[in-house]
């Protein structure tokens, strides 16, 4: 039985007065939305009918036995697997080129932060035309270099690795920055120390550096989880999900089931199941580098 | 030399990246003043023979870019307001008041930044649609106007106003609502800055949701409106949708120029605090 002092329940009214503006919002637009989810993958429910059929565990059966669900859901835990250590380890790298009194500064930051800034149909239109088989440049550069020209984004192979090539170049500016804010505040004398023990730079990188800056690195994974939900943006205009479904991720399979399909049952089902995904993702990534990043952070 | 390479190592490495990384943006740049057929000529080179200027205006004259960048800057000027009155009151309750749930409420808050809008499109259209918003402003502003990551950030910011501070402006009298507007908010200021300039960033550029709720013109943003027209010309025209891109891109890409430290101090704060 919890106690509460008179301190304690004199402040209720106030805090709910300046809560309820938020929680009215989050209600109706976040929690609500979530277990309505739940709700509907239980029923049949067609987009703009009013009759609603209970169906039980059925939309869940269709969901194990879909082979484009698992399709999907594979290739969107290939692209959360591969963007976020590839495009954090690209911004580590960079973070570390920068952290020194260089001139130009400014210059480096902009160009690899701007990409972060540009939306992102912008920024997949334009990869779209940068990969385009046969008048884009990559192709032309890659022709000039005497390598095989590729179909990219018509290659079934070779269309997913496209995307994630462009979120590199999207978001790891982003991370780069956070990374170079922790990176300065490493204090200087552990590297001097280093240097005059003769401990290379990859070895003070991986000792020192990694070490000391695992708290921002672990904001930077779950930052990166949470933005590699915006694949749907690029899958939607540059793929449509082809070829042969190559790039369908479960957010677009989604979208294809509620609105080309109109089955909001069946695509709720495959919505708790990225929800699911999600928390798994985050709970594995609190449970092992959480821990770790506590550890090394005292 | 080899003193030059050991003082200049880094630029040998950064700089080919850096224009690796800037490769897009001058492509778009390049693209959007070339002829057509140049676009489709490998043997055109890189630049354009005579600059072609007037893609500009027959990139703006294809679609109303004046009404999308109206409702883009209604829709994020709005979002972005009724933001900063909701985070500053719910963390200033999570920050300084004393009341039971209080931790159960916060895990509460930060469920919304887990679980975006990509993540709940689905039953959130359902809900605009039953609200009757759909293709309305209304239904581009009202998903986003609380937010657990807002919150959460000035939580952490109030936090490191010395309560001695606040118990003053208490013992003068001041209620909740005086002490959060002339003690706490000019103190977090950075924060708010931080905030805002984030929220403002992902909501301008916005696909998705808009994309989902709206189907006229009245009430499209300009991503939406550049999306479109990408569809139409569907790689006939590379040259307009160019130009278009410079147009939709700029407004921010302008601001992060002059603002840099600005933008940068915001992202940067945003990680470490």
């Amino acid at each position: 039985m919890p106690r509460f002092d008179h301190e304690d329940l004199r402040d209720i009214p106030a805090a709910a007065m300046m809560l309820l503006p938020s929680l009215v919002f989050l209600a109706l637009f976040t929690y609500w939305p979530i277990l309505r989810s739940v709700w509907f993958s239980f029923h049949d429910v067609m987009l703009g009918s009013p009759e609603i059929f209970f169906l039980g565990l059925e939309n869940y059966a269709r969901l194990l036995a879909d082979s484009l669900f698992w399709k999907s859901f594979g290739n969107t835990a290939l692209y959360t697997l591969l963007t976020i250590p590839l495009s954090i380890i690209c911004a580590l790298l960079l973070a570390v080129g920068l952290d020194t009194r260089l001139r130009g500064m400014a210059f480096y930051r902009s160009a690899f932060f701007y990409p972060v800034m540009i939306p992102s149909v912008a920024a997949g239109m334009v990869w779209v035309f940068l990969y385009a088989p046969g008048y884009g440049p990559i192709n032309g550069l890659m022709a000039a270099l005497g390598l095989p020209r590729l179909e990219w984004l018509y290659d079934r192979s070779w269309a997913m690795p496209a995307i994630i090539l462009m979120s590199i170049w999207k978001y790891a500016g982003y991370f780069m920055l956070i990374l170079l804010a922790a990176l300065q505040l490493v204090p200087r004398d552990l590297y001097e120390a280093a240097r005059l023990d003769g401990v290379s730079a990859t070895r003070q990188l991986l000792h020192i550096t990694i070490p000391l800056i695992s708290p921002t690195l672990y904001f930077v994974i779950i930052i990166g989880v949470l933005h590699s939900y915006q694949i749907f943006d690029y899958v939607y205009v540059m793929t449509q999900g082809g070829p042969a479904d190559a790039t369908n991720v479960l957010t677009f399979y989604i979208y294809q089931n509620a609105f080309q399909f109109q089955d909001i049952g069946y695509a709720s089902a495959v919505a708790n199941a990225l929800l699911l995904f999600i928390i798994a993702l985050i709970a594995i990534l609190a449970a092992t580098l959480g821990r770790r990043v506590h550890y090394l952070g005292n | 030399m080899r003193h030059m390479l050991c003082k200049y190592w880094q630029h040998f490495v950064l700089l080919p990246v850096a224009l690796l990384w800037l490769s897009p943006v001058l492509w778009i740049g390049v693209t959007s003043l070339k002829t057509k057929s140049e676009v489709f000529d490998s043997a055109a080179g890189w630049l354009p023979d005579i600059a072609q200027w007037s893609n500009y205006p027959a990139a703006l004259s294809v679609a109303p870019f004046g009404r999308y960048l109206i409702n883009s800057v209604l829709v994020t000027g709005s979002i972005i307001a009724a933001q900063l009155v909701t985070i500053t009151l719910a963390a200033y309750a999570f920050a300084r008041l004393r009341f039971p749930g209080k931790n159960l409420l916060f895990g509460l808050f930060l469920v919304q930044i887990m679980f975006p809008i990509y993540a709940i499109f689905l039953t959130n259209f359902v809900t605009i649609r039953e609200l009757g918003l759909m293709n309305s402003l209304w239904a581009l502003i009202v998903p986003f106007v609380a937010s657990g990551y807002g919150t959460f950030m000035l939580h952490q910011a109030f936090r490191q106003v010395p309560s001695e501070l606040a118990d003053a402006a208490r013992l003068d009298g001041c209620g909740h609502l005086s002490t959060l507007w002339h003690v706490y908010l000019p103190l977090v200021k950075p924060t708010l800055v931080a905030f805002a300039i984030i929220s403002v960033v992902t909501h301008w550029n916005d696909y998705m949701w808009p994309l989902l709720v709206t189907n006229s013109e009245e009430v499209r943003t300009l991503p939406i409106g550049l999306g479109l027209l990408a569809k139409a010309d569907s790689g006939a025209d590379w040259t307009r949708l160019m130009a278009a891109t410079i147009v939709v891109v700029s407004p921010l890409l302008l601001f992060f120029v002059i603002f840099q430290r600005r933008f940068v101090d915001s992202f940067m704060h945003a990680g470490i605090k």
